[in-house]
């Protein structure tokens, strides 16, 4: 009894570092509900991209019930977009997020208010960069489709999150929409964004959350493992893909522990917001 | 309220520019730890510089600087700076996302930071609010002659001092007051309005508390906005119409104050006379009887 006081009192710090680091050795390692090698799991995931890039939009609107478009305006919204900015977002696959912020940067009310006496008349730059090819192909398409294939403000980077090609103190604003649960190591991917920040750069991460209201948390678990592995096996022909999913979001951690993670990294007013009920989660932060 | 409040409590050594600065507490944020991350700058090409090095400088630079926590104050000096800078940019530009995004271009940080601010423009309006009064409670501080003025006088000098900081965004005024009439923001402009009335009559000095308290400072508080929306209209060299404008209102409240107290007294007469009739009455009829 006596011992375990004592443990509580001078081992609860060691304690902290010691779950922290296992939680991040624990998401380093997991696959979903399997454990993997490190080095593997990033293959793994690239696979699993690879398999449901095609169908990754509709399977986005069914799961969802087209509520992942509200979200994304709403990441968009929080972002404020203005003219020559230069934006990165970051396992932007498809595109969603980056064609939104190049509509409210070129929208006619935008245009309209500029002023002509702008002195720095630089060309917004949004860079798209993912680690799986096959995504950037379809946003390039999509591009396509909307006239924007050879539009100078969006440039699709194949690139890796954990190390970005970019330079130190370029972009205006990073954002990671549905990604950052499916990278190896989260707090490196947290420190690339620190890096190429510039001063005064936003910091907005939108990601499948945990939920802790009771009752609507049984629904959702239920929903999670028993109707969406069916929906990826129906629509996209792949369950196991799916399964991945909903099983990694349960593997990442909660919003406190993510938004101290990001504190961590160096960022500056760390706040999100809930929506739904903690199904989704916008963390935001300033480097400064 | 405040400042006759604090004042009662801490004492005469207290200063209220302290009390105007107060930090917001923001309920889902984190304090950070600073984090040196910069300094391990990777050049471009270098991406695939072993992961391994760059890990263990990390760790060392984590438990370096676990110790020194960067204080949330210096954010929000940054903020403060970004929004002084945004002023200058208002006459132009007007309270709006572009004078801030041209304000933190001034500053040296991007454009981004804008968008953290909640309800941007009002938060512009605010700080330029929050700065007036401060402006207003230095300037009474260092020494502003009161002694040989009226009451009605002091007021009129002291609104009149507020109103002139007003001068040079007079053209983009009326923007800012309707931003500040926008329900969401109505709290904290009617908060701020609050305080400039209450701060204004505790230096003409009046420590009353009652509900007399009350009056003073809406009247206080019809007389200020009344003279600050006349201002808007007002092309007279130097404003000279305004200030007779305001005299006169200042006149006016400080004459129904008189006429209230009168009417008070006159009420009171009327009532011991009537109650000496009727005494007087009555001693007659026990008399009678």
């Amino acid at each position: 009894m006596a011992l375990r006081s004592i443990s509580r009192r001078f081992g609860s710090r060691i304690l902290n570092y010691r779950s922290s680091v296992a939680s991040l050795h624990s998401h380093a390692t997991s696959f979903g509900f399997q454990q993997v090698k490190e080095e593997e799991k990033s293959k793994l995931v690239g696979n699993v991209f690879t398999n449901v890039a095609s169908s990754y939009d509709i399977m986005n609107d069914v799961m969802s019930g087209g509520l992942h478009r509200l979200w994304k305006e709403r990441l968009v919204g929080k972002l404020s977009p203005f003219a020559g900015m230069k934006h990165l977002d970051v396992a932007g696959g498809t595109g969603d997020v980056a064609f939104r912020i190049f509509d409210a940067v070129n929208s006619v009310k935008r245009r309209a208010l500029r002023k002509v006496d702008e002195d720095s008349l630089e060309e917004t730059q949004i860079y798209v960069c993912d680690i799986n090819p096959n995504m950037l192909n379809v946003g390039k398409q999509r591009a396509a489709e909307r006239g924007l294939r050879d539009n100078k403000s969006l440039v699709w980077v194949e690139g890796d999150a954990e190390a970005l090609s970019f330079d130190d103190n370029s972009m205006d604003g990073y954002t990671i929409a549905f990604g950052i649960r499916n990278v190896t190591h989260i707090e490196k991917a947290l420190a690339e964004a620190y890096r190429v920040l510039k001063r005064g750069g936003r910091f907005l991460c939108l990601e499948l959350s945990h939920v802790d209201i009771p009752v609507f948390k049984d629904v959702y678990d239920l929903y999670s493992f028993k109707v969406i592995p069916n929906l990826g096996e129906l629509i996209a022909g792949d369950r196991e893909s799916y399964q991945y999913l909903v099983e990694s979001v349960r593997r990442f951690p909660p919003q406190e522990k993510f938004a101290t993670m990001i504190a961590d990294a160096g960022f500056e007013k760390v706040e999100y917001e809930n929506l739904v009920g903690g199904v989704v989660a916008i963390h935001s932060a300033i480097k400064l | 309220m405040f400042r006759t409040a604090a004042r009662r409590l801490l004492g005469a050594g207290f200063t209220t520019s302290r009390l105007l600065r107060l930090p917001k507490p923001r309920p889902t944020t984190i304090i950070p730890y600073s984090y040196c991350t910069s300094s391990t700058e990777s050049p471009i090409g270098n991406q695939s510089v072993n992961p391994n090095q760059s890990d263990t400088a990390r760790e060392e630079g984590h438990r370096r600087d676990e110790s020194s926590r960067k204080p949330r104050a210096e954010f929000e000096e940054e903020q403060a700076r970004v929004l002084a800078a945004s002023l200058r940019h208002v006459p132009r530009l007007g309270w709006t996302e572009e004078a801030m995004i041209a304000g933190s271009r001034d500053v040296g940080v991007s454009p981004s930071t804008v968008g953290s601010f909640s309800r941007k423009e009002a938060a512009l309006v605010e700080y330029f609010m929050d700065d007036c009064l401060q402006l207003l409670i230095d300037r009474v501080d260092s020494g502003l002659d009161l002694q040989n003025l009226i009451p009605s006088e002091r007021v009129s000098k002291l609104v009149s001092i507020r109103l002139e900081m007003q001068i040079p965004y007079v053209s983009k005024w009326p923007q800012a007051l309707s931003i500040q009439a926008h329900p969401v923001n109505v709290p904290t402009s009617f908060k701020q309005r609050a305080m400039l009335v209450d701060e204004i009559w505790h230096t003409v000095g009046d420590g009353a508390s009652d509900l007399d308290w009350y009056v003073k400072r809406t009247v206080l508080g019809g007389v200020y906005s009344t003279t600050e929306i006349y201002m808007l209209t007002d092309d007279s060299p130097e404003y000279r119409d305004t200030w007779a404008f305001l005299d006169d209102r200042v006149k006016d409240a400080f004459d129904l104050k008189k006429s209230i107290q009168e009417a008070k007294y006159f009420a009171q007469d009327i009532g011991a006379g009537v109650g000496k009739s009727f005494q007087g009455l009555m001693n007659v009829h026990k008399g009678w009887s």
